[in-house]
């Protein structure tokens, strides 16, 4: 993955979650991974297209996605309904959006796709040829993985 | 044998008390199968049986080394009797049991895996049998004898033999045995049997690779013997081996190409520039794996503008080092750089700069290239003393992706100390090493 595009997307991530969750936010040790790795158990993807061609997927257990929901919200929310999925989507889509922003500022052609929703136990994601940069970060709520899967369209 | 059947073979000893040869029991092995044949070992050597998983992965053990166990509250390595004898294994699940025996030698203990372990058997010292030269799966040094009882041939282990603390002078020639034969083995790299010969040149190797990750293959051969007899010449009868990083790094001395991790001076742009052939292609692509901070990569595709003015040029250049690379995108230079880079650079905010023409030719990317690799055809592959310091296994599969991707034309270019064997031809000179497919 290009260098220029990591930090647009750790930003965007930083910078998003710090705002709708009111609280601090800690990024953890930035790697690549190239195998297939587990799901927690909630996944918002956003597909990339443009100048390059992958996926964004936002990678994070039930309760936390609960408690983010819930504080976006501003209420107590309880149950995995469409509140919650479309609140993490929403989630998925403002992240995704600033990054692609951000890069377009520095003459970087990106389109994104609508996000789409994964929930479920023992789930598994694989791209087999293409390795992904994963950007942990630690809220308040619990843990959320970014993981960014680009290449250069050839 | 079940009880009965050796409790009637005792019956029979007794009643042939008075027979050729006293048959009495004064040795007691525990007999276990491996690869399905019967071993045993002196039941004094024996501190216990037991059956475990899970052990502990230790990083740069030898291969037959699966680890360490928690044997209440003693940690214990834990060896592959199986994989020591280069003998098949089967690869059971992570927590599958496996059938320990618990060794204790002097003060040490270990524990050993093997296929299963059958029981005690009773013998008379005097029916053991020297090994015989023909025994075939295991080296006559380790085998202490072979004895028959009940119908069946034992194969006594001399355990002590295999697990005694080596001296000083056995360490490079046992490393030389099961540890490199299975590394060659794995990588089938010429270059790890061969090492067999000089014991203090494997043990060099071996600390090579654990201090500073440089491994020693075909590709460095030649100059590692070289520095290792320039090595021996140095230390004058004193210790030889690397004791610690430092000196590692001083026996790699020498061995790094001329402008390593800098703008490369005049003459070596030079003489890269004429080591390139002739492309007629409209673009050229370029790969540059572990490009680290990216100086030799802007060195590159200077070069490579001034050689095929007229051409698209596409670098990708990658590392695993977040850190380097995500500088190297973005790099300002001193206004004393080699003249070679005159015509490319412009004067920035806040120093040198390369023009546009030049940064729109680079991909810095974050990247691992032992993960997979995607890139166009390749007219060149720029790896300057990269390859060394993958280990073995994956220094074959890099090259096969070069072979994979370059054109027919194509050259990669290597350190100055490295070169490239088996389907690859030389296509450079003097300072530069080049090679294209054979």
């Amino acid at each position: 993955m290009r260098v220029e595009y990591i930090n647009p997307f750790v930003e965007a991530a930083f910078n998003v979650l710090r705002e709708v969750l009111q609280s601090d936010v800690r990024r953890g040790e930035l790697y690549l991974k190239s195998t297939s790795m587990p799901v927690m158990g909630v996944a918002a993807i956003v597909g990339l297209a443009g100048d390059v061609e992958g996926r964004v997927l936002f990678d994070m257990d039930k309760p936390t996605a609960l408690k983010i929901a819930s504080a976006m919200n501003n209420e107590q929310l309880n149950s995995f309904d469409d509140l919650v999925k479309a609140t993490i989507t929403e989630l998925a889509n403002m992240i995704t959006a600033q990054a692609v922003t951000k890069l377009h500022d520095l003459g970087f052609r990106f389109d994104l796709t609508p996000p789409a929703i994964f929930t479920g136990e023992n789930m598994e994601v694989s791209n087999a040829d293409v390795e992904a940069l994963i950007v942990p970060m630690e809220t308040a709520h619990g843990k959320i993985e970014i993981n960014v899967a680009v290449r250069e369209r050839a | 044998m079940t009880a009965q059947t050796e409790l009637e073979s005792k019956a029979e000893t007794h009643g042939q008390a008075t027979a050729k040869r006293a048959e009495k029991v004064d040795f007691k092995m525990i007999t276990f199968s491996l690869a399905g044949k019967e071993y045993g070992v002196d039941i004094m050597n024996v501190k216990e049986i037991a059956k475990a998983s899970r052990f502990t992965y230790v990083p740069n053990a030898a291969p037959f080394v699966r680890g360490v166990y928690n044997l209440r509250g003693e940690i214990i390595s834990v060896v592959d009797l199986r994989i020591f004898f280069h003998l098949p294994a089967e690869r059971k699940a992570e927590d599958a049991l496996e059938s320990l025996i618990i060794l204790k030698i002097e003060e040490h203990v270990f524990g050993v895996i093997v296929d299963a372990i059958d029981k005690v058997v009773g013998i008379s010292s005097a029916s053991i049998q020297p090994p015989h030269p023909i025994f075939g799966d295991i080296n006559v040094k380790y085998i202490r004898g072979i004895v028959e009882n009940g119908g069946k041939l034992y194969i006594i282990l001399d355990v002590e033999k295999i697990f005694a603390p080596p001296r000083a002078e056995e360490v490079g020639a046992a490393a030389a045995t099961p540890t490199e034969a299975v590394r060659a083995r794995e990588a089938e790299s010429p270059a790890a049997i061969a090492a067999g010969g000089d014991v203090s040149a494997a043990f060099i190797k071996e600390t090579l690779a654990s201090f500073r990750g440089f491994y020693v293959t075909t590709l460095n051969e030649t100059w590692f013997d070289a520095r290792f007899a320039q090595w021996k010449a140095m230390r004058k009868g004193e210790d030889l081996q690397l004791r610690e990083a430092s000196e590692a790094d001083q026996f790699l001395e020498g061995f790094w190409s001329p402008g390593t991790g800098e703008l490369w001076d005049d003459d070596y742009c030079a003489a890269v520039e004429k080591a390139l052939p002739p492309i007629e292609a409209k673009s050229i692509n370029v790969w540059n794996p572990g490009c680290g901070k990216g100086y030799e990569t802007w060195a590159l595709a200077c070069v490579l503008r001034k050689r095929y003015p007229e051409t698209r040029i596409k670098i990708w250049a990658n590392d695993s080092d977040l850190l380097a690379i995500s500088m190297a995108p973005n790099m300002v230079f001193s206004e004393d750089s080699p003249a070679y880079y005159a015509p490319f650079l412009s004067k920035g905010r806040n120093g040198m700069a390369f023009n546009q023409a030049v940064r729109d030719s680079i991909f810095f990317e974050f990247h691992d290239v032992l993960n997979a690799n995607t890139l166009p055809p390749l007219d060149l592959v720029l790896c300057r003393d990269m390859l060394s310091f993958v280990a073995p296994i994956d220094q074959m599969r890099l090259l096969g992706d070069f072979s994979d991707k370059l054109k027919p034309n194509g050259i990669v270019l290597c350190g100055a100390n490295e070169r490239l064997v088996e389907g690859w031809a030389a296509a450079g000179s003097g300072l530069v090493q080049a090679f294209r497919k054979d």
